[in-house]
């Protein structure tokens, strides 16, 4: 046990140096500072919601409380009417209302965590179908390579918000997923690749096997869609979900691309062949040499997407085929504030604080992200990092 | 030559992918949504079940899909209920509104972020580099929707300089009213010429002035990044050195030198530029309501009541992707003749 602890000290040790180098590096970089500050303060936000703003209705955090319905928006500081949010212990508008009364203040601070949930989980997704889908792609190379990088060409083909935008709309409500017949495709997956283990095939046609044994199986299923269903649960997908599903499935082809570039980049390297020689599987290969080795820059720069992803979601908001209405949502509260820019020749900036401030809220978030990018792209580009 | 025509040819295969990917997407709905894909007339919206039962929308993938390449083949991709119309002829009908405001946006883009590249590289970490970075990494945040919001607020409703929407009232009169009006391309600015009423080009450049703004602002980050980084490298190189020494002037050797051969990696950049116009697009047009195929898209989508537009959408990604397509392949026979490289390689 001692033993194994030293092991695994001794193996992340290079990656921890590396680490405190790349913290080093930040430290010195004005830019990132201030992306850093941007970055934690809105953490500090999405962590501290419910202290900041305490939910009215704790049950549904997330919906921003009514204070009736007028259509007007008020301004910062006006005071709160309905006796009943005024029982949970709201006095006043802190940032005004935009119209049908959603209070600015509580939609701009959950906003925050709607987007880290969306920014995090799309990142999440996207990652893990592009880290399985790039190292088979980069690892193999042949086939399955060229077959995959056609399809991310054609997904790359669309404009990220257009595919996304089709995506939303055509998602059920509710997903019916036949669980019966995924249980048999996976099973008959896994014997046909057994099957290859037996004949002696190598790595890359047992899986060539299994995937064609899987698509036999799906094919035939498709082909006779009116046959009755084993056993369906219905997946019940809100509005947001269906924005996530969106991004992830627009996003992932992106990252099987890079994540295939660093993967050929070290593939030949002494060590992998050595791997190789000593008769590691394809599997320990992946997992223990090559991927430790080409995926930390991806996977940082892919987290500091976040930013990028929030703003998509925020536009599909914007486009109103994002959150529902009345969830807190930057995007949202911004496409509210669409009717208020101009209010008359006297005083046309009266509702000024309906698009301005959920629209700072946004702009700082995202540029705290794209701020800490830029300085990572330096930090990380190998060939810039130790001058 | 040969390099053109094999690179024609492979686009190919990418537009089928794309066409196979719409029809992916057109498998997510039911039978009932997918018919609105082929209904093109009221009377047809009121029977539904023998859409579905003509166009064997209850029938395997295969069936379905020859069906609909047929379909897709003749031009048919559907009634659009928001635009009024079958889908082709609404595209047709928008497009030239969303040209004009994309075909001003790319030169100034590329030419400004060209030029504010090469400025923040010449002058690496000095003030023009910093303002310029700084200013450009606030752009690229930005989200488009937003500053399209603030600059109606701003330049209109607090200044008054530059309306948004696609025409004023004078013009909207003149060209519909009117009946003087000829539509030479649909393009404002060079109809009201070709019209003879130099006034109506004027009306429509000073529409356009905010909305070419936002794109702009918000595209421009991409060429100034790379512009940047790609001079930085070519004044590194070594025939930089030597121009200098043989007593070339410094705009002389940034100019002839250094800047042309920066300049090739930007040009790959134009075509995610262009994927980034027409996502642009869709919501600078749904911000200054510019009547063009981005709105219209926008609208399908969400705008138009509870139930979506399915024909208009998919209508615009499949145009989306075919354009986004056909500009790559514009910029890499571009791409090959600039770097002699590629073309015989």
């Amino acid at each position: 046990m001692r033993y194994r602890l030293r092991e695994f000290k001794a193996g992340i040790r290079p990656t921890l140096d590396e680490l405190k180098f790349t913290l080093k590096k930040i430290r010195k970089s004005p830019l990132s500072i201030v992306g850093t500050v941007i970055v934690a303060f809105y953490i500090t936000i999405a962590v501290f919601a419910p202290v900041l703003a305490p939910p009215t209705d704790p049950r549904n955090p997330y919906s921003i409380f009514h204070d009736g319905y007028g259509p007007t928006p008020r301004p910062p500081g006006s005071p709160v009417n309905d006796p009943f949010i005024l029982s949970t212990g709201w006095t006043v508008h802190f940032l005004g209302t935009v119209e049908g009364q959603l209070d600015i203040y509580y939609g701009c601070i959950w906003g925050t965590r709607t987007a880290f949930r969306i920014g995090v989980i799309v990142v999440a997704i996207a990652l893990t179908i592009g880290l399985l889908t790039g190292s088979l792609a980069g690892y193999y190379g042949g086939t399955i390579d060229e077959f995959l990088m056609r399809f991310t060409d054609i997904v790359l083909a669309f404009p990220g918000l257009i595919l996304a935008m089709a995506l939303v709309i055509a998602l059920p409500r509710t997903w019916p997923i036949d669980l019966g017949f995924l249980g048999l495709a996976i099973m008959i997956f896994f014997v046909l690749v057994f099957l290859g283990r037996f004949l002696k095939l190598q790595g890359i046609w047992t899986f060539m096997l299994g995937l064609l044994g899987l698509a036999t199986v799906v094919l035939s299923y498709v082909w006779a869609l009116g046959t009755p269903p084993i056993y369906i649960i219905k997946l019940g997908l809100t509005n947001l979900d269906k924005v996530l599903i969106a991004l992830a499935l627009v996003g992932w082809p992106g990252y099987t691309r890079v994540i295939r570039g660093e993967i050929l980049r070290v593939r030949n390297e002494d060590y992998v062949e050595a791997a190789k020689a000593v008769g590691c599987s394809d599997f320990r290969v992946i997992t223990k040499h090559i991927l430790p080795n080409a995926i930390y820059s991806v996977v940082i720069m892919a987290s500091l997407d976040i930013g990028a992803i929030v703003l998509t979601a925020a536009a599909l908001s914007f486009l109103g085929i994002g959150a529902p209405v009345g969830y807190a949502d930057w995007g949202q509260m911004i496409s509210f504030a669409r009717n208020w820019i101009w209010a008359g020749i006297e005083n046309p900036w009266q509702y000024w604080y309906t698009f301005t401030i959920p629209g700072v809220f946004i702009f700082t978030f995202v540029l705290g992200w794209n701020l800490l990018g830029d300085a990572f792209r330096d930090i990380l580009d190998p060939t810039l990092r130790r001058r | 030559m040969q390099f053109i025509i094999r690179r024609t040819l492979l686009i190919i295969p990418t537009l089928l992918g794309v066409i196979l990917l719409v029809f992916a997407v057109t498998q997510m709905f039911t039978p009932e949504q997918r018919a609105t894909l082929y209904i093109t007339s009221e009377r047809q919206m009121r029977n539904v079940d023998e859409v579905i039962r003509q166009y064997h929308l209850r029938d395997p993938i295969f069936v379905q899909f020859a069906g609909w390449m047929t379909q897709l083949l003749q031009g048919n991709l559907g009634y659009s209920r928001t635009g009024g119309g079958p889908v082709l002829q609404v595209l047709l009908r928008k497009i030239p509104a969303t040209f004009e405001l994309v075909i001003l946006s790319i030169p100034i883009t590329i030419l400004l972020g060209i030029y504010l590249g090469v400025k923040s590289a010449v002058n690496r970490d000095k003030a023009v580099d910093h303002v310029t970075r700084t200013v450009s990494i606030i752009g690229w945040s930005l989200p488009t929707f937003w500053l399209g919001i603030m600059l109606i607020a701003i330049f209109f409703s607090g200044l008054g300089w530059f309306p948004p929407e696609r025409m004023g009232t004078a013009t909207f009169n003149y060209i519909y009213l009117s009946g003087n009006w000829h539509h030479y391309t649909g393009l404002l600015t060079i109809d009201g010429l070709l019209n003879g009423q130099p006034w109506i080009t004027l009306d429509a450049l000073r529409h356009l002035v905010l909305p070419t703004a936002t794109l702009v602002t918000v595209q421009i980050a991409l060429i100034v990044r790379v512009m940047r980084s790609s001079m930085l490298e070519a004044l590194g190189k070594g025939y930089i050195t030597a121009a200098r020494a043989k007593g070339l002037s410094k705009t002389e050797v940034i100019n002839k030198h250094a800047r042309r051969n920066a300049l090739i990696p930007t040009l790959t950049l134009s075509g995610l530029l262009i994927a980034g116009l027409i996502t642009g697009v869709v919501i600078t047009e749904t911000v200054f309501n510019i009547d063009g195929v981005g709105r219209w898209a926008a609208v399908a989508a969400g705008g138009g009541g509870n139930v979506p537009d399915i024909p208009a959408v998919l209508g615009f990604a499949l145009m989306t992707g075919c354009v986004y397509v056909i500009a790559n392949l514009a910029v890499d026979i571009l791409y090959a003749y600039v770097d002699p490289r590629i073309r015989l390689g």
